[in-house]
C-alpha cells in the first residue's frame, strides 16, 4: 500500500507539488489524446470514403456475403465491416420498421426490395441516392427493387424474376415432349393432368403464406393479361381478367387438374424447391435459385440433363412473370453514408455479380452481364430470364404493399379453399384495397 | 413448516390492515420491498399508459410526422371490424379448448401419474419433455408431423387404417385451429399436471383412509375429498392457462402464420399484424389493450368465483363444527 501510494506521489498524481514542466507534459498528452480520439471518430464518421466502418443488415438469401464480398470489399476500401447480421427475410420486414421508426442507428446498410422500398422510402426512412450514384445499365426490375415514385433508396444486389421448371424425365414418362414444354396455359394444365399419378403430382406452388398467396395470383393475373392497379392507383385486380386468373388457379387445386394438394400448405419457395428436387413434381413456377439446388448433386435427385427450364406459359398474353429482385439501402440514420455507398457500389459490381450469379444461382443486375460468357455458362435460366424479358415482370411495390396483400391474400385463399366464388373473393379484396390505399394517400 | 407460513401470512396481513400500528419491522420491510417494487411498477405501469395514450391516437409509424388524438375512435373501429370479431371468436374457441381439456387432461394424467407403479419416476420425467422444447421448435415440429405430403400423422393414420387418403391437416382454417389448439395442448399439458400432480401429493392419506372407513366409494372420495383439495389449485391453473391461451403467439407464428384465410389469426396474432406488418401502432394499442382488459377481467372474475368458494366452505365448516 505504502509502495503503490510511494509511487504515485513519485509520479506527481497525488500530493507533492506539479513541476511546470510535468504540468505541460500532461496537457500535452491529454490534448494529443483529445485529438486522437476526434481523429479516429472523423474517420468512424466515414466522412473521407476510405476508410471507416458500417454496419450491414441481410436477409439469408446470399451465403457468399460474409464468406467473400465482405473480406473482398474490407480489403479494397479499408473500410470495416463492423457487423454483419443476417435475418429470415419473413421476419426482417417487423424488424425493420420498427428499427427506423425509432431511428435506430444500429445499422447504416439494409437489405430492400420493391415492397421495402417504396414503404421505408415513402416514410422518409431511406437515404437517397444521387443520379450520379445510380450505373446505367440496370435491368429494369432490379432498379425498381430499390426505387419508388421516381426516387432511388439503393443499388440491387440481384435480378430475380419467376421462370418455370420442369422434370424432364417425369416428363418422359409421361408421354410428353421433355425439348417442348407448355407454351400455353392449356398446354400447362394438360401437362399437369398427365404428370399427376397416384404418388406424383404435375405442379405445385407455395400458397401458405401471405406473400405466396399473393405471387401466385398476381402472376396468373399478368398472365391474363391484368393489371394489379389504374393509373390512379386504383385496384382494379377484380377485373375480368383477375377473375378469370383466380377461376383458374381455383380450378387447378379444387377440381383436381394436377396441382399438388399441398401447395395451401407449403410456406416458403424454398419448401418449394425442396419438393421439386425431391423428383416426385413434374412442374413448378420459381424464381432462379431453384436452377442451383436443382442441379446440386448432393441435394437433388435432377441433373442439368434432366431439368428444364422455360418461360412461362400464357393465357391471355404469350407470358408474363413476377419480379423477386432485391438490393441494398441505406438508411436516414446512418452516419457513415459514404463507406455505405462503397459497399452498394461493390455489390452492384460486375466483379460481384459474376460471384452471384455463378456462385449463388441468381441473376445479374447489368444487362452487360446478361451476355457474360461465364455468366451464361453457369446458370442457363440467364437465357430463359433474356426471352422471359420480352414480357411483363411486375410486382407492384407500395408503401401499402404488406395491408393490401394481406388483405388480398385471405380472399384469394377463401376462393381457392371454395368459400366464396373468384368474384366474390376479388371485390371484398379491391374493396378493402381502396381503403387502404386512400388511407395511405390522406384522403 | 405450516405454522411459519401461517405466521409469515400473518405479518403480511398485519403489514396490510390498517388501523393497526405499523412495527419497525413492518416499515423496514417496505422500504427494502420498495425500490424493487417501484421498478417493476414503472417497468409494467410506463408501457401500459403509453400504450393507453397511443390507442387514441392515429399513430401510424409509416407517417412519424403527424399522429392527431383520435379518441375512442380505434375502439369504435375495432367493435365494428368484422377481422377482430372474427380474432375474438377463434380467440374465445381456442381458448375454451385449451383451458377445457387441457385441465382435464392435466387431471387425469396427475391422477394416474400421483399412483404406485414401476416406471412412475421414468413416466414423470418424460412428462416433462414438452414442456422442454422451445416454443419455436415446438411449432416447427408440428409443422412436420401436420405437413400434406411427409408428415408423420398422415402416415399414422394411413397405416392404421383411419383416413384412406393423406389430409391437410394445415389447409383448411378449421382443421388448421384445430391443429393448432392439440399443438397448443402438448405443450401445456407437463405444466398443469405438475402443478396438479404436486397439490395431489399434499392432500393427508388419513382422509381417503377416514372416508373408506365412513364408506364412501370412489367416486365420492374424488368428489369430496380429492377435487375439494384441489380446487384452489384449480382456479390458479385456470387462470394461468387462460391468460396464456389468449395472448397465444409463438406456435400460430410458426405454425400457421394466422392462415388459411386468417383461419388461425387469433386476437393476439391480429393486434401483431396491426401493430407490425401494417405499422397502425394505434389501432394495435387498442387490441393490445383491450386483450389486456380482457385478461384483467377473466382473472377478476375467477379470483371471485375462488373467494366465494372459500367463503362458503368457511361457511360449511363452521355450519359443520356447530
Amino acid at each position: 500500500m505504502k509502495l503503490i501510494d510511494g509511487n504515485r506521489q513519485e509520479a506527481g498524481l497525488i500530493g507533492g507539488k506539479m513541476s511546470r514542466r510535468r504540468f505541460l507534459g500532461v496537457a500535452g498528452l491529454a490534448a494529443g489524446g483529445i485529438m486522437a480520439n476526434a481523429c479516429a471518430t472523423l474517420e468512424g464518421g466515414g466522412g473521407s470514403g476510405k476508410g471507416g466502418q458500417i454496419s450491414i443488415i441481410d436477409d439469408t438469401t446470399n451465403p457468399i456475403i460474409e464468406k467473400e464480398i465482405i473480406p473482398k470489399f474490407e480489403k479494397k476500401t479499408g473500410i470495416k465491416v463492423a457487423n454483419y447480421q443476417q435475418v429470415n427475410i419473413n421476419e426482417l420486414h417487423d424488424k425493420l420498421a420498427t428499427m427506423l421508426s425509432s431511428g435506430d442507428d444500429s445499422f447504416d446498410v439494409m437489405v430492400t426490395w420493391a415492397a421495402w422500398s417504396a414503404e421505408f422510402g415513402a416514410a422518409g426512412w431511406l437515404h437517397k441516392l444521387d443520379e450520379g450514384d445510380v450505373p446505367d445499365d440496370l435491368v429494369p426490375g432490379a432498379l425498381d427493387a430499390v426505387s419508388w415514385d421516381g426516387v432511388v433508396y439503393g443499388l440491387p444486389k440481384f435480378a430475380s424474376v419467376q421462370t418455370m421448371f420442369y422434370n424432364k424425365t417425369l416428363l418422359e414418362e409421361a408421354g410428353l415432349d421433355p425439348e417442348a414444354p407448355p407454351r400455353t396455359w392449356e398446354e400447362f394444365v394438360d401437362a399437369a393432368a398427365q404428370l399427376t399419378s397416384q404418388k406424383r403430382y404435375g405442379y405445385a406452388a407455395d400458397f401458405g403464406n401471405i406473400d405466396g398467396a399473393y405471387q401466385n395470383f398476381l402472376r396468373t393475373l399478368l398472365l391474363n393479361g391484368g393489371e394489379m392497379y389504374d393509373d390512379q392507383q386504383n385496384p382494379v385486380f377484380n377485373s375480368q381478367e383477375g377473375v378469370g386468373a383466380l377461376d383458374r388457379l381455383v380450378s387447378l387445386v379444387r377440381e383436381r387438374e394436377g396441382m399438388d394438394p399441398s401447395t395451401m400448405q407449403i410456406l416458403h419457395s424454398a419448401d418449394l424447391s425442396t419438393l421439386f428436387i425431391e423428383g416426385d413434381t413434374g412442374i413448378v413456377f420459381n424464381w432462379p435459385f431453384q436452377y442451383a439446388t436443382a442441379t446440386d448433386p448432393a441435394k437433388s435427385t435432377l441433373t442439368a440433363k434432366t431439368l428444364g427450364n422455360a418461360i412461362l406459359p400464357g393465357i391471355a398474353v404469350p407470358s408474363a412473370t413476377i419480379d423477386g429482385s432485391e438490393g441494398f439501402a441505406i438508411s436516414s440514420y446512418s452516419k457513415n453514408t459514404e463507406p455505405a455507398l462503397e459497399w452498394l457500389r461493390l455489390v452492384a459490381s460486375p466483379e460481384v455479380q459474376r460471384r452471384i450469379v455463378v456462385d449463388e444461382g441468381w441473376l445479374p443486375v447489368s444487362k452487360s452481364l446478361l451476355d457474360d460468357e461465364e455468366v451464361v455458362k453457369a446458370l442457363p435460366v440467364v437465357e430463359t430470364y433474356k426471352e422471359q424479358s420480352k414480357y411483363k415482370a411486375l410486382r407492384y411495390g407500395a408503401p401499402w404493399y404488406s395491408d393490401v396483400t394481406t388483405h388480398l391474400s385471405t380472399e384469394i385463399t377463401d376462393a381457392m379453399l371454395g368459400r366464396k366464388s373468384p368474384q366474390e373473393a376479388l371485390d371484398a379484396a379491391a374493396s378493402e384495397a381502396k381503403k387502404t390505399i386512400n388511407g395511405y394517400k390522406g384522403q | 413448516m405450516t405454522k411459519s407460513i401461517g405466521a409469515g401470512g400473518g405479518t403480511k396481513n398485519r403489514f396490510f390492515s390498517r388501523g393497526r400500528a405499523e412495527s419497525p419491522d413492518s416499515r423496514f420491510a417496505f422500504w427494502l420491498v420498495f425500490p424493487s417494487a417501484a421498478i417493476i411498477m414503472g417497468l409494467l405501469g410506463y408501457p401500459i399508459l403509453y400504450a393507453a395514450w397511443l390507442s387514441l391516437h392515429d399513430f401510424k409509424l409509416s407517417r412519424p410526422q403527424s399522429q392527431p388524438f383520435v379518441g375512442l375512435t380505434n375502439f369504435v373501429q375495432m367493435a365494428q371490424d368484422p377481422e377482430f370479431l372474427a380474432a375474438l371468436g377463434r380467440t374465445t374457441y381456442f381458448t375454451v379448448l385449451t383451458v377445457g381439456l387441457g385441465v382435464l387432461m392435466a387431471l387425469g394424467l396427475a391422477l394416474l401419474l400421483a399412483q404406485e407403479f414401476r416406471g412412475n419416476a421414468f413416466a414423470r420425467t418424460l412428462l416433462l419433455v414438452p414442456w422442454a422444447v422451445p416454443p419455436v421448435v415446438n411449432g416447427i415440429m408440428w409443422r412436420w408431423i401436420y405437413d400434406g405430403n411427409y408428415g408423420a400423422l398422415n402416415w399414422i393414420l394411413l397405416k392404421f387404417g383411419v383416413i384412406s387418403e393423406a389430409k391437410l391437416w394445415l389447409g383448411t382454417p378449421e382443421s388448421a385451429l384445430n391443429a393448432v389448439v392439440f399443438a397448443e395442448l402438448w405443450k401445456l399439458l407437463p405444466f398443469i399436471t405438475l402443478i396438479i400432480l404436486a397439490s395431489l401429493q399434499g392432500i393427508p392419506r388419513s382422509l381417503y383412509r377416514a372416508a373408506r372407513v365412513d364408506g364412501a366409494n370412489a367416486w365420492q372420495r374424488f368428489i369430496h375429498i380429492t377435487l375439494s383439495s384441489l380446487r384452489n389449485t384449480l382456479i390458479l391453473v385456470l387462470i394461468l392457462q387462460t391468460m396464456w391461451s389468449i395472448k397465444v403467439f409463438d406456435v400460430i407464428y410458426v405454425l400457421t402464420q394466422g392462415g388459411p384465410a386468417n383461419g388461425t389469426t387469433t386476437l393476439f396474432y391480429y393486434g401483431y399484424l396491426e401493430t407490425f406488418k401494417f405499422l397502425d401502432v394505434g389501432y394495435g394499442s387498442a387490441v393490445a389493450f383491450t386483450i389486456m382488459l380482457l385478461v384483467l377481467v377473466l382473472t377478476c372474475g375467477y379470483i371471485t368465483l375462488l373467494r366465494r368458494q372459500r367463503g362458503s366452505s368457511k361457511v360449511a365448516k363452521e355450519e359443520a363444527k356447530a
